[in-house]
């Protein structure tokens, strides 16, 4: 059939196309070598890092960082954002000013954290925590809020015990709100990670990078780029698999 | 099936010259998953100009498909319409449509819905809108130029749905089950206010229903089909504007009603 | 009422048992505000007790005067409004200039499928790194000069426009078409009346994201390049000479900014789509 020939082929032209003059550029008296080097170098550079363990070095210190700092972040927003829903009194007092500083990006407090905790690594996992805590608990209350009086009053004309009202009723509905908050607080926490590590860290992917651009190492950089995409590529979609599986009553 | 319809029961003096519709041997079939589903066969129909004709029929029977086809929304596999003589080639103004749901533009306002109908027309903005006041003084909307669709109701909506199809002044006006999600009480004030827009206006009112009482209050002309094909044409004889107990109704409704549960 | 009707108006002021009113509404209603006050006061008190611990605390947190004098020297040398119109131009520039490529070729891909699988995949792939991911490389090609800061600040406000735009064309309602049809509407029209508006909604929600990621992609690119005019290069100045209290000024002036950001753009959007449903 051409026209599913068609239909896989497309898609390709335009990154064959950027390959080729990528290749072209770079073969005989092409771009110095601090601007481009040709695909052959930046794979060899990957397998030369790959090779020293220095790869998997960087890989190890960030995504133990992203971990850590996601596991403090997402539980403390876990349950401030069930407080935030279910007390009037929680929400008079700190909702305000949860919101306000919601409305500061993450990437802003990173210098106040650097005065706050140094470079080492306390200020990454508090950053990494911050990102991950705002869309957790912001997911958490609306997903708790979101409850319909109407299925509790269903759950009370059965009798439903309060177990079951938990497991039948609250967590099932909770839970999808909840998963989609978790994953973009992840993918945020991962983006705000390699901002910090590129301002100051000794190891990890965006150190790595940010070494390669001081030493005009376009081979290494390009590497930390394919790696940072790719690694929030599959949190991601490791996410949305989890999603799918536990939320399969779902339409949409 | 061939059937002519006589213009009897339309009064002479105040006949219209266009919009006229001939329909000749037509097919019309699906492709569904590859295989064909034939749902209009060997279709021809004749209309004079002016008749209001209500077309009944069960639920999939093509009566949605023969009006979509006069819209020239679809396009027949075989055989002929003639507006006026001119071969039917695609949506045209001499032709309105109007959809069981109002299908109003939800972003724009009554009055914009309607002057939309107007846009390929070259008079001046100003005269438009007086025409579009008109219009809505017709269908009784006077004061909602302003509204948004969603702030109206059922009935209302479906109001300003006939006002944008008459705008164009269309010969003929196709009405596709315009009434079907309405309420019984707005369905009834409806239908003696179609009525009355067709007595003002005499174009040609072609209208699908499957309410048998509906077709009888509004028709000149009853078709009623079976799955793909005419089974019988009838006349109703008594005048407009038409009192729902007439006694002529009576046999005409059981008589269509036999022939709905025979198909 | 009724009972009330019946007494001459003075009797029944004067057969009042208590004496003291409830307190007025709004007053209530200010109380009840006020107590969201508490914690950002009561987290300013613990700052501000830190500072005056011993002189290594103090270096972070700077006693609260303090803070207020940079405020009043920021605002008098006319540095903060310098570095916060840069920011902001930086940011729209960003956006306007990303915002309208990714419309454009949103559109485009909602309608013709050629042009969404020849790109479709590409820029898939692309929008998974992280945009500061992108940061090193463009800095070795661009320098870390303006040209650098406004592409990435661009491409961060193309994939949401993109994302939205797409998405927004390509749920055209076929009932809504067909309407066009039968009133023979152009193909201008047909944009202009059904196409466009079906897709506003969408449009107008990826202009939210893209201005929110425009907004924290110009702090990130500022801070981490930390060369010319800007909030972000005022910060990493600052945290660079160790004045916590211009970093704190910072952090609300970017806060503050990118909400009145927001406020506008809900307005605009509020007016736009007046003919939703609402509530």
């Amino acid at each position: 059939m051409p026209s599913i020939l068609h239909r896989r082929l497309l898609p390709l032209v335009v990154p064959g196309l950027i390959l080729a003059a990528w290749i072209g550029a770079t073969s005989g008296e092409g771009a110095p070598l601090q601007v481009l080097v040709p695909p052959s170098a930046v794979i060899d550079g990957f397998n030369e890092l790959l090779s020293s363990g220095e790869l998997a070095d960087h890989l190890r210190a960030s995504l133990w960082r992203l971990l850590t700092g996601f596991a403090i972040g997402a539980s403390l927003g876990l349950g401030f954002g069930i407080l935030l829903a279910r007390s009037a009194l929680v929400a008079a007092y700190t909702g305000p000013f949860f919101q306000a500083v919601r409305q500061v990006p993450s990437i802003a407090f990173l210098p106040m954290l650097i005065l706050l905790l140094g470079v080492d690594e306390g200020f990454k996992l508090a950053i990494v925590a911050k990102a991950a805590f705002f869309p957790v608990a912001l997911a958490t209350h609306d997903g708790v809020k979101g409850i319909s009086k109407g299925w509790l009053e269903v759950a009370a004309i059965y009798r439903l015990s309060p177990v079951r009202v938990l497991l039948r009723l609250i967590l099932p509905a909770t839970v999808p709100p909840v998963l989609t908050g978790l994953r973009l607080g992840l993918t945020r926490a991962w983006i705000v990670l390699v901002a910090a590590e590129l301002m100051a860290a000794e190891n990890g992917i965006g150190q790595m990078m940010e070494m390669g651009r001081q030493m005009f190492r376009i081979d290494t950089v390009m590497v930390g780029v394919a790696l940072t995409g790719l690694i929030g590529f599959a949190l991601d979609q490791g996410f949305r698999l989890a999603e799918r599986r536990l939320v399969r009553w779902k339409t949409a | 099936m061939n059937a002519i319809i006589d213009p009897r029961s339309v009064q002479a003096d105040s006949a219209p010259h266009t919009g006229g519709l001939a329909i000749r041997h037509v097919d019309k079939s699906f492709d569904i998953d590859g295989r064909k589903l034939s749902v209009l066969e060997d279709v021809s129909l004749t209309i004079a100009p002016g008749q209001f004709v209500s077309i009944v029929g069960a639920s999939g029977c093509g009566k949605s498909t023969l009006l979509r086809l006069i819209a020239g929304l679809e396009r027949q596999n075989r055989g002929d319409i003639l507006l006026d003589g001119v071969p039917v080639a695609g949506p045209g103004l001499d032709r309105g449509l109007i959809f069981q749901d109002h299908r109003l533009f939800p972003w724009l306002t009554v009055e914009q819905n309607v002057l939309l109908a107007l846009s390929n027309s070259d008079e001046a903005a100003a005269d438009k809108r007086v025409r579009v006041a008109s219009l809505l003084t017709l269908v009784g909307l006077d004061g909602f130029a302003q509204a948004f669709p969603h702030q109206l109701s059922g009935g209302m909506a479906q109001r300003a749905a006939i006002a944008r199809a008459l705008a164009p002044e269309p010969q003929v006006l196709l009405l596709d089950e315009p009434l079907g999600a309405l309420d019984a009480l707005t369905r009834l004030r409806l239908q003696s206010e179609l009525q009355r827009i067709w007595l003002t206006r005499r174009s040609t009112m072609i209208m699908v229903t499957h309410d048998v009482d509906e077709a009888l209050f509004l028709g000149d002309v009853i078709v009623v089909m079976q799955p793909g094909r005419i089974a019988r044409i009838l006349h109703v004889p008594a005048p407009h504007p038409r009192d729902r107990a007439d006694p002529s109704l009576a046999p005409l409704k059981a008589e269509i009603l036999s022939l709905l549960h025979a198909g | 009422m009724s009972l009330i009707a019946e007494f001459p108006p003075n009797f029944v002021h004067a057969d009042r048992i208590d004496d003291h009113d409830p307190p007025p509404a709004w007053l209530v209603a200010l109380v009840k505000r006020a107590r969201g006050l508490l914690l950002p006061v009561l987290l300013a008190g613990l700052w501000h007790w830190a500072s005056t611990i011993d002189a290594s605390t103090a270096y972070a947190f700077v006693p609260l005067d303090q803070i207020g004098d940079r405020l009043l020297l920021l605002l008098s040398s006319g540095e903060l409004a310098v570095n916060a119109g840069s920011s902001l131009g930086r940011a729209l520039t960003g956006l306007a200039l990303g915002g309208l490529s990714g419309i454009v070729l949103g559109s485009l891909m909602a309608g013709f499928p050629m042009v969404e699988r020849l790109f479709g995949p590409l820029l898939q792939a692309f929008r998974q790194v992280p945009l500061l991911g992108w940061l090193p490389l463009v800095g070795l090609w661009l320098g870390s000069g303006e040209g650098a800061k406004q592409l990435l600040v661009a491409v961060a406000a193309f994939h949401p426009l993109l994302l939205n735009s797409y998405e927004g064309f390509a749920q055209a309602e076929k009932k809504h078409l067909e309407v066009g049809r039968v009133l023979m509407l152009s193909r201008w029209r047909t944009f202009r009346f059904i196409l466009l508006p079906t897709a506003l909604p969408s449009i107008l929600t990826g202009i939210g994201q893209a201005l929110a990621f425009a907004w924290i992609s110009t702090i990130g690119v500022e801070l981490l390049f930390g060369t010319g005019a800007g909030l972000g290069s005022l910060m990493h100045t600052a945290q660079m000479a160790g004045d916590m209290g211009v970093v704190v000024l910072c952090v609300v002036a970017i806060g503050l900014m990118g909400y009145g950001l927001n406020l506008i753009l809900s307005l605009v959007r509020a007016r736009l789509l007046r003919w939703r449903v609402t509530g």
